[in-house]
């Protein structure tokens, strides 16, 4: 097996870079917001409690959450030192828990969750293009994209709250939220897995339903100019099988589909993140619609960060067997 | 067939022509006349809906959460508002907000993917890596940052923040698609020959590169303005959109979070869903249809021959590389 190191190195260097770019927007964007979680705080506790909060106390908070009146470039150079520490700041909401031990716990899930709703989805959806593709204007091809087109226009969080309630709630075949039952001793242990998957159904189904549409589509459009092509008169004209030449306009056909991975990433990651808040999954989106509600920017910097670095290598380690997979790829970077 | 060429050449000199000639096209294909069905469909009822709205969308002047009757064609809320009311005076804003973060959006791209595509290498490469970095970033999460930013201007800007933020969670998709396409096209002979004549680059770029790449254009425009509607929703879902408006994702909203699933109010949470549904399938179609117009391997054509199959698709790629 040839290792393409030119490919490998030029997108090493491109995840590095867009890496760093994350980086600094996730420290610009907060500091664009007016008010900070010392300000939130404070307001909250005149709200509740009603008179007024000496100076020396908000002072106290500030330094609390780490605010200070440094110059840009101080406060950005402790930012970086604190990310290299693992140090996120501490959570408002989740007051006195520090950012890196909710993500800690949530991000496990909410990766479980992206991984096997995109596996399964991309799956499924090219497969269901390719029979589409290849019984193309056919009534089958027809019902086929109507399907996807429809799941692919319904907004996709009514539809979490149907099936829902179809599902958890009047035929009680599913739990209703949770991430595994509370009968079960959490580890590597059989019934702890077997809860997981059942509490996982809901929610991947879900999210597998609504993005199932863009592949089914995109393999469709992609495999049928593949379909006419020379190379598959050729070895119809071999004598191939029919299933033969089907799988080799497919093998064709799925290299742009593989490349709309990084799209689909971060859309299945928005989707999930609206699907835990409605299956009360205990994944990331739960906590980031509390932040949210709470203003709780500390947490929201550290949730948009582990997000966006899990979607990066998630990219990057599909960037690079793409390299493996298309021997193409690498010549255009050689 | 030379008279109707001249017919034709004659056509695309008048105003009314240049509409209605592309317009021709677009109704040639069956999908995309679909779309344009649906989608003039809507937007009639979005127009007739500003005017004629049976009651007073906003009002809670009705007994709570009433199932369908003659008098409330969809029931009322739990508020006590006519469901149908609010389905029908809340289209035009849904629309609006759709069209506008598709042009704008679709503005964005093409100016940042042009530019990219005919920039020089280095510079190409600084662009590629900003919309990938955009294109990564999962939009829910730029929605919420931006939108907690927006949260206490609602009142004042209307549907402004909303579209704001569609557009720049919603440009980058774009913005890669006419990069690629503007390399491709660069290296072709025609705009090669423009460059020695001495064309001046913008010219090349609004005279020839614009044309040639128009379907993409319009595809990318219902793509865009596809995700505008439902990041609508979504905005609004999330509540961090104005939710005093009244338009599809508000109802939205409002019914999901009034538990209308839950107590069986389909009659809330059904008709809003399903007119999104529409509208989103009607760009779709439109986006679909505009794909077979511009690739022209996709066609269903209805000579069964493939040799005669290949000559039509070979001059309609001469007619759009002209």
């Amino acid at each position: 097996m040839i290792i393409p190191y030119k490919y490998i190195l030029k997108k090493t260097a491109a995840f590095v870079a867009v890496l760093y770019g994350a980086i600094t927007l996730n420290f610009i964007l907060p500091r664009l917001i007016p008010g900070d979680p010392a300000e939130t705080v404070y307001s909250t506790i005149i709200r509740e409690g009603g008179g007024s909060v000496s100076p020396r106390y908000l002072h106290q908070l500030a330094a609390e959450y780490g605010i200070s009146n440094a110059p840009m470039y101080v406060q950005y150079y402790n930012y970086l030192v604190d990310l290299a520490h693992g140090n996120l700041g501490i959570s408002v909401a989740f007051f006195p828990e520090p950012v890196s031990y909710i993500l800690y716990h949530a991000l496990p899930w909410t990766l479980l969750l992206v991984i096997s709703s995109i596996a399964i989805s991309f799956f499924v959806g090219n497969r269901m293009g390719r029979y589409a593709g290849i019984h193309r204007n056919s009534i089958k091809d027809l019902s086929m994209d109507m399907f996807a087109m429809f799941m692919a226009s319904f907004p996709a969080f009514v539809l979490a709250f149907i099936v829902l309630d179809i599902f958890a709630l009047d035929i009680k075949l599913f739990p209703i939220g949770g991430a595994y039952s509370i009968y079960v001793n959490p580890g590597f242990n059989i019934p702890f897995i077997i809860s997981v998957i059942y509490h996982a159904v809901l929610p991947v189904l879900t999210i597998i339903l609504t993005s199932l549409g863009g592949w089914e589509l995109g393999m469709r459009n992609n495999i049928i100019p593949n379909i006419n092509s020379d190379f598959i008169s050729y070895s119809e004209n071999l004598g191939f099988k029919k299933y033969q030449v089907n799988q080799i306009a497919y093998r064709n056909a799925i290299l742009p589909n593989l490349t709309g991975f990084a799209m689909s990433v971060g859309l299945s990651v928005s989707g999930v993140i609206i699907e835990e808040s409605i299956f009360s999954y205990p994944g990331v989106g739960l906590y980031m619609i509390t932040a949210i509600d709470d203003l709780d920017y500390p947490l929201i910097q550290g949730i948009f960060l582990m997000v966006i670095i899990a979607v990066l290598v998630g990219n990057f380690i599909v960037d690079i067997l793409y390299g493996f997979f298309d021997p193409r790829i690498r010549q255009e970077s050689e | 067939m030379k008279m109707e060429e001249q017919e034709v050449i004659k056509d695309n000199k008048s105003l009314l022509g240049k509409i209605i000639n592309p317009l021709k096209i677009l109704l040639s294909n069956g999908k995309a006349k679909a779309g344009f069905i649906m989608l003039v469909a809507l937007i009639l009822f979005a127009i007739l809906g500003q005017f004629f709205s049976p009651y007073n969308p906003t009002k809670y002047e009705f007994a709570r959460g009433m199932p369908p009757s003659y008098a409330h064609l969809l029931g009322t809320t739990i508020y006590g508002q006519d469901v149908f009311s609010q389905l029908f005076y809340g289209a035009a804003p849904t629309l609006m907000v759709g069209f506008a973060v598709g042009v704008l959006g679709t503005l964005i791209s093409i100016a940042v993917g042009i530019s990219a595509g005919f920039a020089s290498e280095r510079v190409n490469t600084v662009i590629t890596g900003i919309i990938n970095i955009f294109l990564i970033i999962p939009g829910v999460l730029l929605i919420m940052l931006f939108g907690s930013f927006f949260l206490g201007l609602h009142q004042s800007l209307g549907y402004l923040p909303t579209i704001l933020i569609l557009i720049i969670t919603g440009w980058a998709f774009g913005a890669r698609t006419f990069r690629s396409i503007t390399l491709s096209i660069a290296k072709r002979d025609f705009i090669l020959s423009s460059i020695l004549i001495g064309e001046s680059r913008l010219s090349i770029i609004f005279r020839q590169i614009i044309r040639a790449i128009f379907p993409v254009i319009i595809s990318n425009f219902f793509f865009t303005a596809m995700y505008g509607t439902m990041g609508l929703t979504f905005v609004e879902y999330l509540g961090v959109g104005n939710l005093l408006q009244v338009n599809w994702g508000t109802m939205l909203y409002w019914a999901i979070n009034n538990e209308a699933y839950l107590t069986g109010m389909w009659w809330w949470i059904l008709p809003p869903s399903f007119m999104i549904s529409i509208l989103m399938f009607s760009f779709i179609l439109l986006n679909f249809g505009m794909d077979e117009i511009g690739n022209p391997s996709l066609r269903r054509f209805k000579s069964k021959n493939k040799n005669e199959n290949k000559k039509i698709i070979g001059d309609l790629d001469v007619n759009i590389e002209n």
